[in-house]
């Protein structure tokens, strides 16, 4: 039963794959599906996007272990989206880009920037596809019984068809169709976990009695929830595959609908996965891994279809995420650094193609660091916050600081992606575990681009008239093309 | 008493902080496209 709803599911993606194809005549459409998209799919591929593996099974996961405190991260996303909507993407969408590094080159008027910009996120996304990976073997372990090394194979394999087939198009539409699955998945499941509990009540007094700390503040340290919540804050803001979803809706109108409909499904879904992660801890409070404990809900509690549907919603919540991370790591290998540096001549069909080994390349690098051994056995939640880190560490400042100072500068930019990430990773490494590593990372980031911008020449009004209305009025539009500096 | 305050707390006020939020971007877009 719960092989034949997967089944159904897949051809149903597949479909939209195909459909897609067709529906695909340039590298506008490939890449950000034409930038014609209205609020609801809009709004829904941000909101999918959002949800990873790292809701549904990485959140239940560390609520199983340190209690309800962590959900109060999930506040960091309304004001974050509200940042965006409010701040960020009037200014950002006036140049409409295919790619984030393609912003980072138009403002900063530099092919090196646009090259830094696409490695980062080249490296980044191995790193957090590996997460969804393990995921996938996860759930591939459990529902099929199969050897978690053949799930992965199996997760990467689909999830790289269908994304290099139908491009931005499909994965949009993929999305859109993953997040109802999502949400009719554990609206479906909260009930019934409730009523084999027998209530609510019942069930947050079970649950305090199995972990006094459920319900305090001291499961996680402040400091630590604290800055885990600054890192979702600023890499909800900042990280590629999110504002590429800005170019992909119509106008500022859509996207500030589509922004609503994103914060009202991704909270709501939050709310209750969590409710669903307290279920978990009366129902198993001994797990190896927490990670394990919403397949293992899935499979032992809830009625078959039900938890084959809710299955099906967790491998939706990754597949939605990887694939729009393997849109964004083809695009950069592509448009950002193979038809920049080497090919600027590139045909069509010539980038497309290298866009599609691309996808294929960057979904099959994670699988082999895990079949070799790294990053195996990490909770998976921890992976997908380093990734967050990375991002905001790297792209916040020269993003949103791009758009609101003018005196930005190539250099500027340049050493806070580079400083950020480096200061990031060192501290995940070395520095004290109880503060995130955004908040070095971060600050060292915004230290170099400010100090950087300041004893550097000024950017050149070509590279700004684009973004800042007070610049484009003093002189005539330039048409000088300035990525070529 | 103080337990049940804290755990009162921080269950339902993540709930109704929440909400809040999505109320008060929703007034702020309505805001916004009445043409500020």
């Amino acid at each position: 039963m719960q092989l034949l709803i997967f089944a159904a599911y897949f051809a149903l993606v597949f479909g939209i794959g195909w459909y897609s194809l067709q529906a695909t005549s340039n590298e506008e459409d490939y890449w950000i599906a034409g930038g014609k998209l209205g609020w609801a799919v809009g709004g829904a591929t941000l909101a999918a996007t959002h949800t990873s593996a790292g809701t549904f099974i990485g959140t239940i996961g560390i609520i199983h272990t340190v209690g309800w405190s962590f959900g109060w991260l999930v506040l960091s996303i309304p004001f974050a989206y509200w940042f965006v909507a409010a701040v960020l993407a009037p200014r950002f969408t006036r140049e409409r880009e295919l790619t984030l590094p393609a912003f980072i080159g138009r403002r900063y008027y530099s092919k090196a920037a646009r090259s830094v910009a696409a490695v980062i996120v080249l490296v980044a996304t191995v790193v957090f596809i590996q997460a969804q990976v393990v995921a996938g073997g996860l759930v591939a372990n459990i529902v099929f019984g199969l050897p978690t090394t053949t799930g992965m194979v199996l997760f990467t394999v689909v999830l790289i068809l269908y994304t290099i087939v139908g491009g931005m198009i499909a994965v949009a539409y993929t999305d859109f169709l993953q997040l109802i699955v999502m949400f009719i998945g554990a609206a479906v499941s909260l009930p019934l976990a409730l009523r084999h509990l027998d209530g609510l009540g019942n069930m947050l007094a079970y649950a305090e009695a199995m972990n006094p700390v459920t319900f305090t503040w001291q499961g996680l340290p402040g400091p630590l929830l604290f800055t885990m919540g600054l890192a979702f804050m600023l890499g909800s803001v900042a990280t590629p595959e999110k504002v590429i979803r800005l170019y992909a809706m119509k106008d500022m109108k859509t996207i500030r609908r589509g922004i609503l409909f994103a914060i009202i499904i991704v909270t709501v879904v939050n709310l209750i996965v969590m409710l669903l992660a307290v279920g978990g801890m009366v129902f198993f409070p001994q797990l190896p891994t927490g990670d394990l404990a919403m397949p293992v809900i899935a499979r032992t509690v809830l009625p078959t279809f039900i938890g084959g549907l809710m299955l099906a919603a967790i491998t939706s919540a990754m597949m939605s995420t990887v694939d729009s991370l393997l849109i964004v790591a083809g695009s950069a290998l592509s448009e950002d650094i193979y038809q920049t540096l080497f090919d600027p001549d590139a045909s069509h069909e010539r980038r497309l193609w290298i866009a599609r080994i691309g996808i294929g390349v960057v979904g099959v690098a994670p699988l082999i660091l895990l079949l070799s051994g790294v990053g195996e056995g990490e909770l998976v939640q921890l992976i997908v916050l380093l990734f967050t880190a990375l991002m905001a560490s790297s792209f916040f400042m020269p993003v949103v600081g791009g758009v609101l100072w003018q005196g930005a500068t190539r250099e500027g930019a340049i050493a806070a992606m580079i400083g950020g990430v480096v200061a990031c990773g060192l501290w995940e490494v070395y520095g004290s575990s109880i503060i995130d590593p955004v908040v070095p990372g971060f600050l060292v980031s915004a230290v170099l681009f400010f100090a950087v911008s300041l004893v550097t020449p000024r950017p050149p009004r070509e590279a700004l008239t684009p973004y800042f209305d007070e610049v484009s009025a003093r002189g005539d539009r330039s048409t000088i093309d300035v990525t070529q500096g | 008493m103080s337990m049940i305050l804290e755990r009162g707390f921080i269950f339902w006020g993540l709930f109704l902080v929440s909400a809040a939020t999505i109320v008060g971007y929703w007034l702020w877009m309505r805001y916004e496209e009445d043409g500020g």
